[in-house]
């Protein structure tokens, strides 16, 4: 008996390390081990034993059934281990396959410039206001000191829905409002859509954006009026961008300024973008024309104001060189694209 | 305004080079456009003398032998007729650049070595005007021998720096050379001289009132008018520095008598005409409205039907010309005029513009006048005509000059308090240097302590305030000066607008489903409004309209984002773009007044998609995802407007509100749009997203106890909508009832003809016990019987 024991053990040890997988294993498994495997017979052949030797092969029994449980389990595990590997290696998949074309989405190139703007002014205590794109004339010109022929009025080409009724020709109606509505102090940015008798091209479109800033308050100057841009100008391109102030004429400021930015392509040294000369042309601003202010309701002596105003295309059209302004209002699914 | 720096140095000292001079100038406010040099028309163009010359047999070739200053004479093949030995003549040598990208080169012809060529007048861009000896045919031979290898430029006075100055609208003083040599001079601070102004009249030809009549009949429009006459001119060129300076500054010179006319509008910024007083009917000048029907023939040959609004130069029959904008054909200065009457005179400016713009008629002198032109100093104008009259030897100036002015103007004296300037300006300047920028710049100025009482010069218009003499000083004091400060006061809390909020959480999601930002013009065409087919009495069909479009395509202000939709979604496709999702965020307008508005303005969002995944469902879903976001549940049901396909378009509204539509293009309307594919649009009224949108609120607690589900398939006729037998099932549920999914729609034949089985997952649930099974079955026993009462939905067994 002890000799069929050992046989048995052995023929198992020999077989076990021909099992490939746990299928194989489990049948080795109910062979030896099951209810009428071949250790059971043999424990069942124990009643032939006598009762002296039969606790001694008892145990013999159970050492043995405890040593192959034992190395089916530890076979089990690495069966296990390989098998799943196998799994795993069956089922890599090509990582490198092209994406399913899904398009991203994206602001309109002009309101992602839009955006900076107003983040920086909103930053610096300005509050946006918006107002009508159909305006009365009283607001686009008369309260800002442009009464009706005033040649100046022909640098704006104006589209007239009636006599008193226009497409608003700047942003600046907007500061009217607030300034006939509102008590200083006054510190409003107001963007939007404009409109000139243009023809369209390359670089003039007869629908346009602008974005207007006003500040009244008591003690305002032309100083203010610098650092703000200064702080701006440095804030939307970076440390190193300084202001430049050229005198220049609008109806509604006085004194009035053009503004020119450091070229942020070249940093000022000359490029193909500011033709060489260092700076770009961005702004409009001066200091609020008392007879402005007057008009709308505000005390001159007591108050004084700073405006500003910019183009939201020319922003545009140099973060991005953009070729042509005809781009930005064809909506050409490639152009758009580029944006996020 | 271009100005050859030789006439502005004839008044002022500039020690600076151009570029150094036009940097001081721009810092200033005078803005410079560009600085040419009239010699850069050409190069390396010398006088030659034409030896010999011999003709090649056979051709229409001479070869020259031309000395052009250098060791040996130099050959050169030349086909003009007029080329002979002994003449003198421009040769340009090898290497010689021409106008129009020319380069002249050594080469081969017939054999022969030409070493250059010899030019025209027109060859070198030199026109007659200029030099008057240039001729029409052949090459341009000199009327003097001038020094072989002479640079030709110093022949035709070329090589002058000419400044083109960008004049800003309220300096028409700076529209004139003497206007700009004052403000150089302010500038750079040196000094400018004007010339002495005096008229040598002739003796023993009569006097003005013999010869000419003037009468104003309008002193409204026409404030002052100056006339003197001249007789016995002789019409001929100009001396070179004349047409020197005419020709630098862009004007075309003429002959003597106009050329006097444009130099002095040029020189003082004061318009001028030359009238031939012979061709003026009684020698009488009439400065009078025109007559209702009057007809007019101006110099360029163009005739025009005038109005009683506009002034007319009449004589005693008719008018003969356009005051202040063009004269009368009539009399027009020619060659065989004999008696001149000069113009200098001053008109109303917005007359002046009502006219030259009814008439479409823009010319140098209407320009100036609307602008401004100076009426004190009309006279000195006029003599300094006379006073070149009297220079060029061209005719006698008789005594007496005709000036009417009723009203002279008043010097205008501004008071300025020295404080105020420096603090508007943040400048600390004291009264003493505003005095002296002040007094550079040609004011009078008397200084009392912080009081400045200021005397504005005659020649400027444009101030009136204490701030315009803040702007003067710091002008000159140097914008570059202005330091960066920042302000003080009250801290205020920046914020966007609530309008701009609700704008970017929008596009914000929109962009997060796929789409791109469009942006359209928001003018379109009415032929666009009446694509979509709209029904007759429809608002949208009476759109605002532009009196003044730039043409019917952008004639009035859109009613609908749909139509620039359309037309966007249309480039796309047909540029070949594969698919597209976009959308645009924009005001529409309706012509309703409202309170403090002249339009009522309201914002609208339109999504197109087409191509890919696009189907109705895909854009409806993005929209209800859209409302979700906003916490808008809204009802969707069949219908929409018309120019949506009838069997795929819905209306979502919330509380029988219509807050959005949306479906398939019509077929009719997308092929008015050139689309011959499926477009799916929709649109969302935001005004009332902004309205309806609901807070997050309080949260709910998360659920104890399991939900059952139970699963039931309905049998329907084919036409009963899904959505309406969901929304029954839900209020049939009671409140056990958590949710319901739609997860399969079945046809089979075996169900019958025009019916369909639909599957739906319900979900119930108790938020204090497990349901039971009981619970349930009632719960189902209701919705079964809801059904079938509203949609005969039965059970599918």
């Amino acid at each position: 008996m002890q000799e069929k024991l050992k046989a048995i053990r052995e023929n198992f040890i020999e077989e076990l390390k021909n099992v490939q997988d746990t299928n194989a294993l489990e049948q080795l498994r109910i062979r030896v081990l099951g209810k009428k495997g071949e250790l059971t017979s043999i424990l069942r052949g124990m009643g032939q034993l006598s009762p002296e030797e039969r606790p001694r092969m008892g145990q013999i029994v159970n050492e043995t059934r405890a040593k192959l449980e034992s190395a089916i389990e530890s076979a089990q595990a690495t069966l296990k281990e390989k098998e799943k590997a196998l799994r795993l290696q069956r089922e890599t998949i090509d990582v490198t396959i092209p994406p399913a074309e899904r398009s991203a989405g994206s602001l309109h190139p002009m309101n992602i410039v839009l955006n900076d703007l107003i983040e920086i002014f909103t930053g610096m205590g300005f509050e946006t206001v918006e107002g009508p794109e159909i305006e009365y004339d009283h607001y686009n010109f008369e309260l800002l000191n442009l009464p009706k022929n005033h040649p100046a009025r022909d640098a704006q080409d104006t589209f007239y829905v009636d006599e008193n009724v226009v497409l608003r020709t700047h942003t600046s109606p907007v500061q009217a409002r607030v300034m006939t509505t509102r008590k200083p102090p006054i510190r409003i940015i107001s963007p939007g859509r404009v409109y000139r008798a243009d023809e369209v091209d390359a670089t003039h479109s007869p629908v346009f954006h602008q974005i207007e800033g006003l500040v009244i308050d008591k003690n305002i100057s032309m100083g203010d009026l610098k650092g703000t841009l200064d702080t701006f100008a440095q804030r939307l391109y970076g440390k190193g961008i300084v202001t430049r102030f050229r005198p220049s004429f609008f109806p509604f400021t006085e004194p009035s300024a053009e503004v020119d930015l450091t070229c942020s392509a070249c940093g000022g040294k000359g490029c193909r973008v500011c033709k060489g000369t260092g700076w770009i042309e961005v702004l409009g601003a001066g200091m609020v024309n008392p007879r402005v202010l007057e008009m709308c309701g505000i005390d001159s002596r007591e108050y004084s104001g700073f405006a500003f105003g910019m183009g939201i295309e020319r922003l545009t059209i140099l973060k991005y060189n953009v070729p042509d302004m005809r781009y930005l209002y064809e909506n050409d699914l490639r152009f758009l694209k580029q944006f996020r | 305004m271009k100005v050859p720096m030789k006439w502005l140095r004839e008044y002022t000292e500039i020690p600076l080079s151009t570029q150094a001079y036009a940097d001081k100038m721009i810092m200033a406010g005078n803005g410079v456009e560009d600085i040419e040099n009239t010699g850069s028309l050409f190069d390396k163009v010398v006088v030659g003398h034409v030896v010999t010359c011999e003709p090649i047999e056979g051709t229409h070739l001479h070869i020259c032998m031309v000395d052009v200053g250098q060791a040996e004479n130099i050959q050169i093949l030349c086909g003009a007729p007029n080329v002979a030995a002994g003449e003198y003549v421009c040769a340009a040598l090898d290497g010689a650049h021409l106008p129009g990208g020319v380069k002249i080169k050594k080469s081969k012809l017939r054999g022969q070595i030409s070493n250059g060529m010899l030019c025209s007048g027109t060859e070198l861009g030199i026109p007659a005007g200029l030099y008057p000896h240039c001729g029409d045919e052949g090459i341009l031979l000199f009327d003097q021998p001038y020094q072989p290898g002479t640079d030709v430029k110093e022949i035709f006075h070329l090589g002058d720096d000419v400044v083109d100055f960008e004049v800003l609208a309220n300096r028409p003083d700076c529209l004139s050379v003497w206007g700009l040599a004052r403000e150089t001079a302010a500038v750079l601070d040196t000094h400018c001289v004007m010339p002495e102004i005096s008229v040598q009249e002739a003796e023993g030809q009569g006097v003005f009132e013999d010869y000419a009549k003037v009468t104003v009949e309008d002193e409204e429009l026409c404030p002052r008018y100056c006339a003197r006459v001249i007789r016995n001119v002789k019409i001929g060129p100009s001396p070179m520095w004349m047409r020197e300076y005419l020709y630098g500054a862009g004007v075309r010179p003429i002959n003597n008598i106009v050329d006097i006319t444009n130099f002095v509008m040029l020189e003082t910024g004061h318009p001028m005409h030359a009238f031939d007083l012979s061709k003026v009917r009684d020698a009488n000048i009439v400065v009078r409205r025109a007559r209702p029907g009057e007809e007019l023939t101006t110099l360029d040959g163009k005739a025009y039907a005038l109005t009683e609004d506009m002034l007319v130069i009449a004589d005693a029959e008719k008018a003969t010309g356009l005051a202040g904008i063009m004269g009368g054909e009539e009399s027009e200065i020619v060659d065989g005029t004999t008696d001149v009457l000069f113009e200098c005179a001053a008109f109303d400016r917005t007359n002046n513009r009502l006219t030259s713009r009814a008439l479409g008629i823009r010319t140098e002198s209407s320009g100036r006048v609307e602008k401004g032109v100076c009426v004190a100093t009309t006279k000195q104008a006029l003599d300094r005509a006379c006073m070149l009259v009297n220079m060029l030897e061209c005719g006698d100036v008789l005594p007496g000059c005709y000036d009417n002015y009723p009203r002279p103007v008043e010097s205008q004296v501004i008071e300025a308090n020295v404080n105020n300037v420096n603090r508007r300006i943040s400048c600390n300047l004291s009264g003493e240097q505003m005095q002296d920028i002040l007094e550079r710049l040609g004011f009078d100025v008397e200084l009392n302590q912080d009081t400045m009482r200021c005397t504005v010069p005659e020649w400027r218009l444009d101030l009136d305030t204490d701030a315009d003499i803040s702007e003067e000083v710091l002008r000159l004091n140097g914008y570059d000066k202005i330091p960066s400060t920042l302000m003080t006061g009250v801290t205020m809390a920046g914020a966007r607008s609530i309008r701009q909020v609700l704008l970017d959480a929008v596009k914000r999601a929109l962009v997060g489903m796929g789409f791109y930002e469009a942006m359209n013009f928001s003018f379109i065409s009415p032929k666009w409004i009446d694509a979509l087919n709209l029904p007759e009495d429809d608002a949208r069909r009476n759109p605002i309209c532009i009196r003044n479009p730039l043409g019917e395509d952008t004639s009035v202000m859109r009613s609908s984002l749909v139509p620039s939709m359309l037309n966007t979604l249309s480039l796309n496709i047909n540029r070949g773009n594969a698919e597209g999702r976009l959308f645009e965020a924009a005001p529409v307008f309706s012509p309703v007044k409202t309170e403090t508005t002249a339009a009522t303005e309201s914002l609208q969002l339109c999504l197109g998609m087409y191509g890919g995944n696009a189907d109705f469902y895909a854009l409806r879903d993005c929209v209800l995802f859209l409302l979700n976001g906003f916490g808008i549940k809204a009802d969707v049901a069949a219908g929409g407007d018309g120019y949506y396909h009838p069997g795929r378009k819905a209306v979502l509204s919330v509380n029988d509100v219509a807050v959005a539509q949306v479906g398939e293009i019509h077929p009719d309307v997308a092929a008015q749009f050139e689309i011959t594919g499926r477009v799916y649009v929709a649109e969302i009224r935001l005004n009332l997203i902004r309205e309806l949108s609901q807070p997050i609120g309080e949260v709910h607690v998360l659920p104890k106890f399991p939900a059952v589900t139970r699963d039931l398939a309905l049998v329907m006729a084919e036409d009963v909508p899904i959505g309406p037998v969901m929304q029954t099932i839900l209020k049939a549920g009671g409140k056990l009832i958590e949710g319901v999914k739609l997860f399969d729609i079945y046809r089979d034949a075996k169900l019958g003809e025009n019916v369909k089985s639909a599957a739906f997952a319900l979900s119930f649930r108790a938020s204090d016990r497990t349901l039971t099974d009981a619970e349930i079955n009632t719960a189902v026993d209701k919705i079964l019987k809801a059904v079938s009462a509203e949609y005969s939905a039965k059970l599918r067994s």
